[in-house]
């Protein structure tokens, strides 16, 4: 039977948030929290996997104690076990700190385990690092942004899109993926399954000491990054009036904007002039 | 933690399946079998089923934050979830026999089977005494006569609770409730009501022509009718509350997203005094009709009587829903009077939370009487 590790993050409710301005961080005081989307996704393709040939699914998180609730949600969706790393030291992580702690806490925690599942972005900073950066750190061979996986034997096959064409690859396990949203439409909990999830659920909550990283270790690993400003984008929006018999407007309108119509709704709209 | 996900998952749910079609079932008077469909899997029906019977076992504030998540988009489909758990499976869990719980809870709890609750009738409504449907002893059946009205879930139910009079063995009439499941022979539908809300709901009469029901589907015993009948008001009402407030609080969302967008005099009218002050008064109206509806809920689950403090959430919840989508349509203008935007919807389906379940007029008979009768400690 197949291991699998799948990591899941929490993230704000909504995406525009108040941040402050001195740290350049999110309240994230401010929002409720939510499982990542691509996490979600991630989890329902270790689901499938699992319903097609059997495996064992856990999934972990990093995160303040609050954050155990998406393992809550994906032990309900159909995990075997969650995982929550938890640890003051640990606030305000880079990708670099965060894939160095995960890869620590999967190796000790869930050894022997042949493929873990990521989300390929969070919708909270998008860096889709975390991933990547992972499989550094174990050693592992990595696909990043697969919409279909596909399991033979000890040989897994990963669908991908990239820019505008497809590309398939194989790998060995142990192996990590990285999950899009394209496919793996993640399902609903049922009730019952929350109901199990909060009943008899097997969540084991582990800190730096029981990973046995030092301050020490940390520092070195530590959050090479520093977010220096964060801003929104102005975005640029102008009105335009256009005025004149209808006729003449519409067909105004057609000339000015038709290239742009046809790239948002995907096809040529070739305005046929009335004379 | 658990009643959050819970509420996440079921407006995930509503925002995801049935927002894109309230509007559009509710103008036709559709009910929408194909998302109830999805619903089973999820234990929509089942909230509070036992696992033994393939139900979600939820505590009574998670049943009712479903049932606000989903009346929040889709107050039709909000009832037909409440009316099946509340005032169908409800009694069955209290008052059936080992025998009748096995036949008829799992497929109740699996959803593929929906269920009906069947007191009112031309002459019995608030006075539910005065039910006038005979059932008669022949053999090893009951010979059921009679007519309900207005039965919630009416149109699609498979097995309906119904009220009937029955002789005691000293000849003396006496309500008691049968379990009669929809294809026994003489059990007929009447058409569906063309209703002011909550169009999408299958609403009906019941024929009942000489309707046999196996004896051993009398839910209780003889005689229980009116002990079946107000317990399982009581839960019932617990079911419009969170109807009630789930409809306030969609409208109440409608509301302030439009305030915020609607401009007048060059600013959004959010930023008047009277608008803002209809929205406290909303919002608090809310808070206020959900803290006694938990409460309710948890004097419920702790096996205490709630009977008053049901009442008093379906009194205080349906009337701020009146209110609330009043001045939910009040904020939108015009518009709000259009069925383009949903207050209006949410307008209409607000005033039967007034009535059905007993009316407010009746809550309040029932809250005096429990104050005038209580010792006050």
């Amino acid at each position: 039977m197949l291991n699998i590790v799948v990591c899941i993050k929490q993230v704000p409710m909504v995406t525009e948030l108040p941040w402050n301005e001195k740290t350049g961080t999110l309240r994230r005081d401010l929002a409720a929290g939510m499982m990542n989307p691509a996490c979600k996704h991630a989890v329902e393709a270790a689901l499938r996997i699992k319903a097609d040939g059997g495996a064992k699914i856990t999934v972990v998180t990093m995160g303040p104690p609050a954050a155990e609730e998406v393992l809550r949600e994906a032990l309900a969706m159909g995990a075997d076990r969650g995982i929550l790393v938890c640890d003051r030291l640990l606030a305000g992580s880079d990708t670099y700190a965060t894939s160095f702690v995960l890869g620590r806490a999967i190796g000790r925690e869930v050894p022997g385990c042949d493929l873990i599942l990521c989300g390929a972005y969070t919708s909270d900073s998008e860096t889709a690092q975390v991933g990547p950066q992972l499989a550094e750190e174990l050693d592992l061979p990595a696909v990043a942004y697969a919409e279909r996986l596909e399991i033979s034997g000890r040989t897994l096959r990963v669908r991908r899109l990239v820019d505008k064409f497809r590309e398939t690859l194989e790998m060995e396990f142990p192996a990590l993926v990285t999950v899009s949203m394209e496919q793996y439409k993640p399902r609903y909990a049922s009730f019952a399954g929350l109901n199990r999830a909060f009943a008899e659920a097997d969540i084991l909550s582990v800190n730096l000491k029981r990973l046995d990283i030092t301050p020490a270790e940390l520092a070195a690993h530590g959050s090479r990054t520093k977010v220096r400003r964060v801003f929104i984008r102005k975005t640029q929006k102008e009105n335009v009036l256009i005025t004149g018999a209808a006729a003449n407007a519409a067909a105004e309108f057609l000339d000015k904007y038709q290239r742009k119509i046809s790239a948002v709704i995907g096809k040529s709209i070739e305005a046929k002039k009335q004379t | 933690m658990k009643h959050k996900l819970i509420r996440s998952q079921a407006r995930a749910f509503a925002e995801t399946e049935l927002a894109p079609i309230a509007a559009e079932i509710d103008r036709q008077r559709i009910f929408p079998r194909d998302v109830i469909a999805r619903m089973r899997g999820l234990n929509y029906f089942g909230l509070q089923v036992p696992k033994e019977y393939g139900g979600a076992a939820l505590d009574s504030i998670s049943a009712a934050i479903v049932v606000e998540e989903l009346s929040r988009v889709c107050a039709a489909v909000g009832l037909c979830v409440t009316v099946h758990n509340g005032v169908a499976v409800y009694p069955l869990l209290q008052f059936a026999g080992k025998s009748q719980k096995e036949k008829y809870l799992p497929p109740l709890a699996a959803g593929e089977v929906i269920g009906a609750f069947s007191l009112t009738e031309a002459n019995a409504g608030s006075d539910a005494g005065s039910v006038e449907t005979t059932a008669v002893k022949r053999g090893a059946e009951y010979v059921l006569n009679g007519t309900k009205i207005f039965v919630t879930n009416g149109g699609v139910c498979d097995v309906a609770l119904i009220f009937a009079l029955t002789s005691s063995p000293e000849n003396k009439l006496q309500s008691s409730v049968f379990i009669v499941e929809s294809r026994f022979p003489g059990f007929l539908r009447g058409e569906l009501e063309d209703l002011c809300g909550m169009r999408a709901n299958p609403v009906s009469s019941l024929f009942l022509e000489d309707c046999r029901v196996p004896a051993e589907n009398l839910l209780g015993k003889l005689g229980d009718g009116m002990k079946i009948g107000l317990a399982t008001l009581d839960n019932g009402r617990i079911g419009v509350a969170a109807q009630a407030l789930g409809i306030a609080q969609g409208a109440m969302e409608a509301a302030v997203k439009y305030a915020k967008e609607r401009q007048q005099f060059k600013k959004p009218i959010a930023s008047q005094q009277t608008i803002q002050n209809y929205i406290a008064d909303m919002a608090t109206e809310i808070l206020a009709a959900r803290l006694l509806l938990y409460r309710a809920c948890e004097l419920k689950d702790a096996g205490a009587p709630f009977g008053c403090e049901a009442s008093m959430a379906k009194l205080y919840c349906s009337s701020v829903a009146s209110r609330v989508t009043s001045l939910a349509v009040q904020i939108h203008g015009g518009y709000g009077y259009s069925k383009e935007y949903d207050v209006e919807r949410y307008f209409r389906d607000a005033k039967v939370t007034e009535i059905y379940e007993g009316t407010s007029e009746i809550q309040r008979v029932v809250i005096a009487r429990a104050i005038l009768t209580t010792p006050i400690l």
